[in-house]
């Protein structure tokens, strides 16, 4: 039992993260009918500002909302310039430059930052001692603000979706780009903004995710969540909010229970259980669990 | 000659040349013989450049192959590395662990990988662009992963060595153990030339129309009559087939092989790059892209070690996509119709077919350009 | 008073023409049709308009020129498209459907009268507030984008083909609606129609469209009896 509460716990953890990543990539789907591949880049990009100022000791709140500004504007910009121009010629082009972007930024990354790997400090009590039992096994606080954080960051992004004039436009430009422009909506600023709120939920995932282990701040960190990510965002339908969210906790679950309970397929088989997933699912349901299905025009 | 021009004293640009014609032929055997001389020029350069020489090619092979799937089907695959990789072992293992003759393991890759390819395309029948796109994402992903799984294979994470001797130019050839990657650079530049052959005889007529028409507008292509599903499977074995074939010739050229350093992500956006700067669906553009993507960085490294290559070509990758999508070789093309121009022989069915097409095209054009939106959902 | 003015207008899908050099007006309070075969650019002038295409010529309103703003630039100027296929956002809501209609909006109390109003025009979407506007029949669906449009409070009302896919007794009743509109909200109306009968019944003028011109104008009774009508209602 108490070896369970702790793959659990940490399942649970991760699977916040691929929640809130995916949430991010469902984000861009919806406007842009795209998959942000540089999403992971970008948020480990914001991830690195905000431990940077760490460094400078800028109190760790205060980073992360700089970090969330810095991937706000960075979203922002990158729809701006990046893919408003090119999206129109074909969806090829926009994954291409998106790809470019993911090597550029990360390469960026290593240049700015060098290749070691940093210990990011923590928003919450990260000492080896604060932690509360439950049920025999340790939650630490760490993981427990984590999951609140999300909790409340995917709350509101559904308070944003479902109950403001903003999100009913954004809803709106998702479902009928051309549509929402005739109503009157400014189609543009409705793709910026998506693109906006998408990195910066990225760069809180990141800020929040980085200090679970110790030196896991490098390169190569946000990449593999990245692939779990999208394997959720895919599992849940592309299209659909809450379809990333609820895959992406299950995923985090599973995994952790699989690799803590079958060794055999622990550890470095997890990104390629993940392929599995995805070929499977794109197979029986093309749309995911709960996204809805594409309709072919002639 | 069959210039045609108002005025026979000074014939004004371009220049039209019937497609077919003894112009047009000798101007084909004049590109070739250019080809063949620049081929011959390298392999008497030093052995250095020799070696990067052949690593172009064989690149230039790889990207030959993503360009079936990627420029003329208009597929993103990012699983290539995967392919790539698949090849180069089948060969590594033949070879190190079966003592088999190298250049029969490159049939043999061939075929595997023209299966594997099968495989990966099938979620093509059911679904498109993007999460076709992803389903390759994951292959490039887990492949090195499954190489590491299965060291008993593959040689796991350790690599996988090849004995030198079995990878030595036969005697008929005269090259000596000292110059053997002369042997191993006209190995590559001979597999290249029948792959651009086969690319290109693909690539025209009927089966190149069809995956040209599966690019432009899918639902289109599937009104008038072609079977995009059974294309866009087949164009994706072949696709693997070819770049399989690519890291067949690596196996051979490198002797050692390790899916951690060489078959990774990075090598999937290492061949896109190189297609997008030599041009999307061009068949001389794999070779350019080829020696692009070696040379670049050859040339960048005395800057600064590390990432600038990744900065450099994931920049020139957004760059590129803005400002020239269609590379050099869609410039080049570009530049030279201001200066001549082909005429083609209409070939009946052909061009019935892509007038056909067009036609659609305007029609369907006329409502909703973009085909965006989820108006048609309508239950009514 | 003329509201709509469009001189000399052409435009098309990339290097593809289809508008060769129209000129229409619609005056304030007034219903114009403009009838045409397929391909003749009809919807190609209606999205021009609107905004959705780039084109060359003049098109003002109120004597300010519209042409190049953006499509919801033009809603602000006052125009509102009821696109053919309708446009309707099929898995929100027909109450989410209306108030994206009312994006052009800042106050809130007329847009809650609007929707009322709304509703009580178009009993049968009142019943379906709730639902996803996707369930909607085809008559219903055109009722609704023809609500969406109006919940902008637009000076004209552009609406592309609004009996298409629709069985005849619906076709009659979206067009006594559009009377009533009309009559009641003193709205201009600019309407692309194959069904020429019924358009010719409601408006006051119309305009024939071949091959991207216009090439037959005047009252609506006047292109009722002409030859050249005659044969679009055959539509080649």
């Amino acid at each position: 039992m108490q070896l369970f509460l702790e793959y659990l716990f940490a399942g649970i953890s991760n699977g916040a993260i691929y929640a809130a990543l995916a949430l991010a990539l469902v984000m861009v789907f919806r406007g842009t009918g795209t998959i942000n591949f540089a999403q992971g880049e970008m948020a480990l990009f914001t991830t690195y500002i905000a431990w940077g100022l760490t460094t400078k000791n800028v109190p760790v709140v205060l980073c992360l909302l700089i970090a969330t500004a810095a991937g706000f504007v960075l979203g922002a910009v990158t729809e701006r310039v990046l893919i408003r121009p090119i999206e129109r010629k074909s969806l090829l082009a926009t994954l291409i430059v998106l790809l470019g972007l993911f090597l550029a930024l990360n390469s960026l990354d290593g240049i700015l930052w060098g290749n070691q790997n940093y210990t990011m400090p923590s928003l919450f009590p990260n000492a080896v001692s604060s932690f509360i039992t439950v049920g025999g096994a340790r939650l630490y606080w760490a993981n427990l603000g984590l999951w609140i954080v999300v909790a409340v960051l995917v709350g509101a992004m559904f308070q944003l979706f479902n109950h403001t004039r903003l999100g009913l436009h954004m809803r709106a430009t998702a479902s009928n780009r051309e549509s929402a422009s005739l109503s009157g909506i400014p189609v543009g600023r409705i793709l910026m903004l998506g693109w906006g709120f998408s990195a910066a939920i990225g760069a809180i995932a990141g800020v929040l995710l980085t200090p679970l282990s110790p030196d896991s701040l490098g390169v190569g960190e946000m990449f593999p969540i990245l692939i779990q990510a999208s394997a959720a965002a895919l599992f849940g339908g592309l299209d659909s909010p809450g379809g990333a969210v609820i895959a992406g906790l299950l995923m985090g679950v599973v995994e952790a229970l699989l690799s803590g309970y079958v060794p055999a397929i622990g550890g470095q088989l997890q990104e390629a259980i993940a392929f599995v997933a995805i070929v499977l699912v794109l197979l029986v349901r093309p749309q995911g669990l709960f996204g809805s299905k594409e309709v072919e025009r002639v | 000659m069959t210039m045609t021009s108002d005025s026979p004293s000074r014939a004004p640009l371009p220049l039209q040349i019937g497609q077919g014609s003894p112009v047009h032929r000798s101007l084909q055997v004049l590109g070739l013989a250019v080809l063949v001389a620049l081929a011959i020029l390298g392999s008497r350069t030093n052995s250095f450049q020799v070696g990067l020489l052949t690593q172009a090619l064989i690149y230039a092979i790889a990207i030959a192959g993503l360009n079936l799937v990627t420029g003329y089907t208009g597929m993103l695959s990012i699983g290539h590395s995967a392919f790539f990789g698949i090849g180069a072992y089948t060969t590594g293992i033949l070879v190190a662990q079966h003592n088999w003759n190298p250049l029969v393991t490159f049939i043999v890759s061939f075929l595997i990988c023209f299966i594997f390819g099968l495989i990966v395309g099938l979620p093509a029948l059911r679904i498109r662009g993007i999460n076709l796109a992803l389903v390759t994402l994951a292959l490039a992903v887990a492949f090195p992963e499954l190489i590491d799984r299965f060291p008993g294979l593959t040689g796991g994470t350790l690599g996988l060595n090849v004995n030198l001797t079995q990878l030595l130019p036969p005697h008929w050839t005269g090259i000596g153990i000292q110059n053997r990657f002369e042997y191993y650079y006209w190995i590559a530049a001979v597999v290249l030339a029948l792959v651009l052959v086969l690319c290109a005889n693909l690539t025209r007529g009927r089966s190149g129309l069809a995956m040209r028409a599966t690019r432009d507008r899918e639902t289109a292509a599937t009104a008038v009559g072609v079977n995009l599903a059974w294309i866009k499977v087949f164009t994706f074995g072949i696709s693997a087939a070819v770049t399989g074939v690519a890291g067949s010739v690596f196996a051979m050229y490198l002797g050692s092989l390790s899916a951690d350093s060489s078959f990774t992500l990075t090598l999937s956006i290492t061949l896109i790059t190189g297609l997008v700067i030599g041009g999307v669906a061009t068949i001389v553009g794999p070779i350019v892209g080829g020696l692009a993507v070696i040379y670049i960085p050859h040339w960048t490294e005395n800057l600064r070690q590390g990432q600038t290559e990744g900065l450099f070509f994931g920049t020139i990758l957004i760059i590129l996509m803005f400002v020239m999508p269609d590379g050099l070789m869609g410039l080049l093309k570009r530049l030279s119709r201001h200066v001549v121009r082909i005429k083609p022989r209409a070939p009946e069915v052909a061009m019935a077919v892509s007038e056909e097409l067009l036609a659609h095209r305007d029609r369907s054009a006329d409502p909703d350009p973009e085909g965006k939106g989820d108006t048609t959902l309508a239950v009514s | 008073m003329t509201l709509l003015e469009i001189t000399d207008l052409r435009g098309g899908y990339g290097p593809s023409m289809v508008l060769h050099g129209i000129s229409l007006r619609v005056d304030e309070g007034e219903i114009v049709v403009v009838l045409g075969a397929n391909g003749a650019g009809k919807t190609t002038t209606m999205r021009a308009i609107a905004g959705l295409i780039s084109s060359k010529g003049a098109i003002t309103l109120d004597g300010h020129s519209i042409i190049g703003m953006r499509p919801d630039k033009v809603v602000a100027a006052g125009i509102a498209l009821v696109p053919q296929g309708r446009g309707t956002f099929a898995k929100l809501s027909v109450d989410d459907n209306l108030l994206i209609g009312a994006a052009k909006r800042r106050d809130r109390a007329g847009v809650k009268d609007d929707l009322e109003r709304w509703y009580e025009v178009f009993p049968r979407l009142a019943e379906r507030k709730k639902q996803p506007a996707g369930t909607l029949s085809g008559g219903e669906q055109q009722m609704l984008a023809i609500a969406r449009a109006l919940m902008n409070r637009p000076r004209l009302l552009l609406c592309d083909e609004p009996s298409l896919g629709l069985a005849p007794l619906v076709v009659r009743e979206v067009f006594s609606l559009l009377t009533r509109i009309n009559s009641e909200q003193q709205t201009a109306m600019l309407i692309v129609e194959q069904n020429a009968e019924l358009a010719l019944e409601i408006a006051s003028r119309a305009y024939l469209l071949e091959a991207g011109t216009v090439v037959s104008e005047g009252t609506a009774a006047s292109l009722r009896d002409s030859d050249a009508v005659r044969r679009a209602y055959l539509g080649y």
